[in-house]
């Protein structure tokens, strides 16, 4: 359906997004994940054809949407990573007032506003001033501006940042159900992956402007497959028990909480009989070692060196 | 673009403040620095000091004065006190054959009352003269010679009409007119741009995104905005001047309407020089920044503070050639204090709607250019 061929977008001398390539499917959703700064939005101003890329191409149904985005326009809903609504106006004013940009009048305007007030969980507040809305429920309108016109994909940038866990929950169910119901394609960008992982048949995931990895969930771990984590736990951790862990030829990462210890070494490599040793010494009774299976966390953490979020 | 219009309403009819501020501020303004309209003629203190002065042409002419509202007094020293009291700047004292002028400040009004008081003893000794000349004839006939004479002093035997605009040589100076037409001018320049501003914000909130995506066109959004604005801004006008005409009671020498209508080349000038700064600045607050300035030194060059004609300074004489302001103060003043017709006001006009023209294209393609 949609296809990115090598898509820049350079600003003086840096670039915000290089040499991009991607493809959605139809009824697909995609995750696009990436720390602050990593390109994202820039990369999703392209997508929708509202910047032009410096090089490359978007191709919708194999037609380029550089020059004549007019048919693209149409089947995308936006929604941006700010609130572009008029703060001044009710929910339902907002929803007119975009709904008329869309050429909708009358009765079918209206019943549209209603389905979409419905959907998005703001029906019994419609007549209030959006500046009096919470985050979440500003996020929501945001997002239900961009479903007025019923559109075939929906581009979301960062639609949960800074809200409640309520609206969220609220806006992951939203999208999977457009999904699921509608046969919507979703491209949408988070920066935490938890979201992704739940919402994404598959992902990609760019850092300071490069791809660094995509496929579907289990193809990105995989990535780690040369890895394995470690979980350690136990109630009486010390300074000289991780210290003596950072030491260690076989471990090639050490994250330290509390009461848990997370480690990276070689798949192959077996660490349980060294671990009981070292506990011993350091004079620690270990509750439990296990090995995890990754998280895109993970991932990210592997082929970057920092975490995805500071 | 019915619906972008509808909303603006919606939002200008929900926070109506800054309208209705600018509003009551230009009408503020020129109340209280023009006066209410009823005391613009100059009054000049006079005294005859001959009796035959009294009823005699000389009085008829100078009352008929419509500069100068002589203030006939029965006591020279009533006159001198005045003046030294500085309640009037120049005094007369009239006698049969000269008369003598008491100037307390050196103005220029002190020229403009001679020449008024010239006039009248022409007027007066042609009168004599005439009265002599025929005096040896009957009661009948002196009669006709003064109807005769009453008929040709209201029927000039050649008139004099200038007919250039920019004439240096008759100034028409009325405080009443220059705040009035001043400080709406200068207000409207706020209410305009500030309406534009929106533009702004809707770029850096993301709706402008959402206008370009959806199927409505580019030019219609623009068309909605300029044109919203140039309405608010004419509504401002229209009600400032109505609240002048028809409560306050300054006759705008009967062409209300023409100066109403006339008024809309600078409306759009207007517009199209916000339109501009919309597009040349980086944000909303460089915006907000820049407004201010832009509107006290344009009413500053352009002469609604205080007239042009009192400025010398050649450089400030050619800045205001290119700014809207000048024109639209030489349109106002053309019409209401003139009495110039359409034809005459071409000039201004057409400068107004060049400036107009030429604004808005830049502005649109600057604006263009920078977002995608
Ligand atoms: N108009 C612009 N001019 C110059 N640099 C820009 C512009 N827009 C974005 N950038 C830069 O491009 C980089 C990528 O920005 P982008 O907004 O795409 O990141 P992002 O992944 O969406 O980040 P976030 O999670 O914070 O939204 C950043 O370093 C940003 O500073
Ligand atoms: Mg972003």
């Amino acid at each position: 359906m949609l296809e990115l061929d090598g898509l820049s977008k350079k600003f003086k001398q840096f670039y915000a997004v290089k040499s991009l390539n991607m493809f959605v499917e139809r009824g697909e959703i995609i995750g696009l994940l990436g720390p602050n700064g990593a390109g994202k939005s820039t990369a999703i101003s392209m997508i929708s054809s509202l910047a032009e890329p410096t090089a490359g191409d978007v191709r919708y149904n194999n037609k380029s949407i550089l020059k004549k985005p007019g048919e693209f326009r149409k089947i995308v809903g936006m929604v941006p990573q700010e609130i572009a609504l008029y703060t001044d106006l009710t929910a339902e004013e907002n929803l007119q007032f975009f709904g008329r940009m869309y050429r909708l009048k009358g009765s079918i305007l209206k019943k549209r506003i209603q389905e979409i007030l419905d959907l998005v969980g703001l029906a019994d507040r419609k007549k209030d001033v959006v500046q009096t809305f919470s985050g979440g429920m500003k996020r929501r309108l945001n997002i239900g501006v961009a479903l007025l016109h019923d559109p075939e994909l929906l581009i979301m940038d960062e639609p949960t940042v800074g809200i409640d866990p309520q609206s969220r929950n609220y806006i992951l169910e939203t999208v999977k159900r457009l999904n699921k119901e509608r046969a919507m394609t979703v491209i949408y960008t988070s920066h935490y992956m938890e979201e992704v992982e739940f919402l994404c048949d598959r992902i990609y995931i760019m850092d300071q402007g490069n791809l660094i990895a995509s496929g579907t969930n289990e193809e990105i771990k995989r990535i780690l497959s040369s890895e394995k984590t470690i979980s350690i736990k136990s109630d009486q951790l010390n300074e000289q028990f991780i210290a003596m862990l950072q030491e260690h030829p076989l471990v090639n990462r050490v994250m330290s909480t509390d009461k848990e210890i997370t480690l990276m070494v070689a798949k192959e490599v077996s660490m349980f009989g060294d671990l009981t040793k070292l506990a011993e010494t350091a004079g620690i009774e270990l509750t439990s070692v296990h090995n995890k299976t990754p998280t895109l966390e993970d991932v990210f953490l592997h082929l970057t060196g920092r975490a995805l979020r500071d | 673009m019915i619906g972008i219009l509808l909303t603006k309403i919606r939002m200008f009819i929900r926070n109506p403040w800054t309208f209705i501020i600018f509003t009551v501020m230009s009408i503020g303004f020129a109340l209280i620095i023009g006066g209410n309209g009823a005391a613009t003629t100059i009054s000049v203190p006079i005294y005859a000091e001959d009796n035959s002065v009294k009823g005699s042409t000389l009085e008829k002419v100078l009352k008929e004065d419509e500069a100068f509202r002589f203030n006939w007094l029965k006591e020279e020293e009533e006159m001198l006190e005045q003046i030294e009291n500085g309640k009037a700047e120049v005094g007369v004292i009239l006698r049969d054959t000269s008369y003598q002028l008491i100037v307390g400040v050196d103005s220029p009004n002190a020229t403009m009352i001679e020449q008024a008081i010239q006039r009248a003893y022409r007027a007066h000794n042609l009168e004599t003269a005439l009265l002599e000349v025929s005096a040896t004839n009957a009661e009948e006939e002196r009669v006709s010679v003064l109807e005769a004479f009453d008929k040709s002093m209201n029927i000039p035997a050649f008139e004099m009409e200038t007919t250039s605009f920019r004439s240096e040589d008759a100034v028409i100076y009325d405080n009443t007119f220059q705040t009035l037409f001043g400080f709406t001018l200068f207000f409207v320049i706020y209410t305009i741009a500030y309406k534009l501003q929106p533009i702004l914000v809707e770029k850096r909130d993301g709706i402008w995104d959402r206008m370009i995506l959806s199927p409505v066109r580019k030019w219609e959004v623009y068309v909605a905005n300029l044109v919203y604005s140039f309405i608010e801004g004419y509504v401002q006008i229209v009600i400032i001047f109505c609240i002048f005409r028809f409560w306050i009671g300054v006759d705008f020498h009967g062409k209300f309407l023409e100066a109403l209508l006339l008024i809309t080349p600078y409306i759009f000038s207007i517009v199209a020089l916000s339109i501009l700064f919309t597009a040349i600045v980086k944000n909303v607050q460089q915006f907000n920044a820049i407004i201010p300035i832009i509107a006290v030194s344009m009413a500053m060059i352009g002469g609604a503070y205080w007239p042009l004609e009192i400025v010398e300074s050649k450089i400030l004489i050619t800045i205001s050639k290119i700014n809207p302001l000048t024109y639209g103060m030489e349109i106002l003043n053309g019409v209401v204090l003139y009495g110039y017709t359409l034809e005459d006001l071409l000039f201004p006009i057409s400068i107004l709607v060049l400036m107009g023209v030429v604004m808005t294209g830049l502005g649109i393609h600057l604006m263009e250019r920078r977002h995608v």
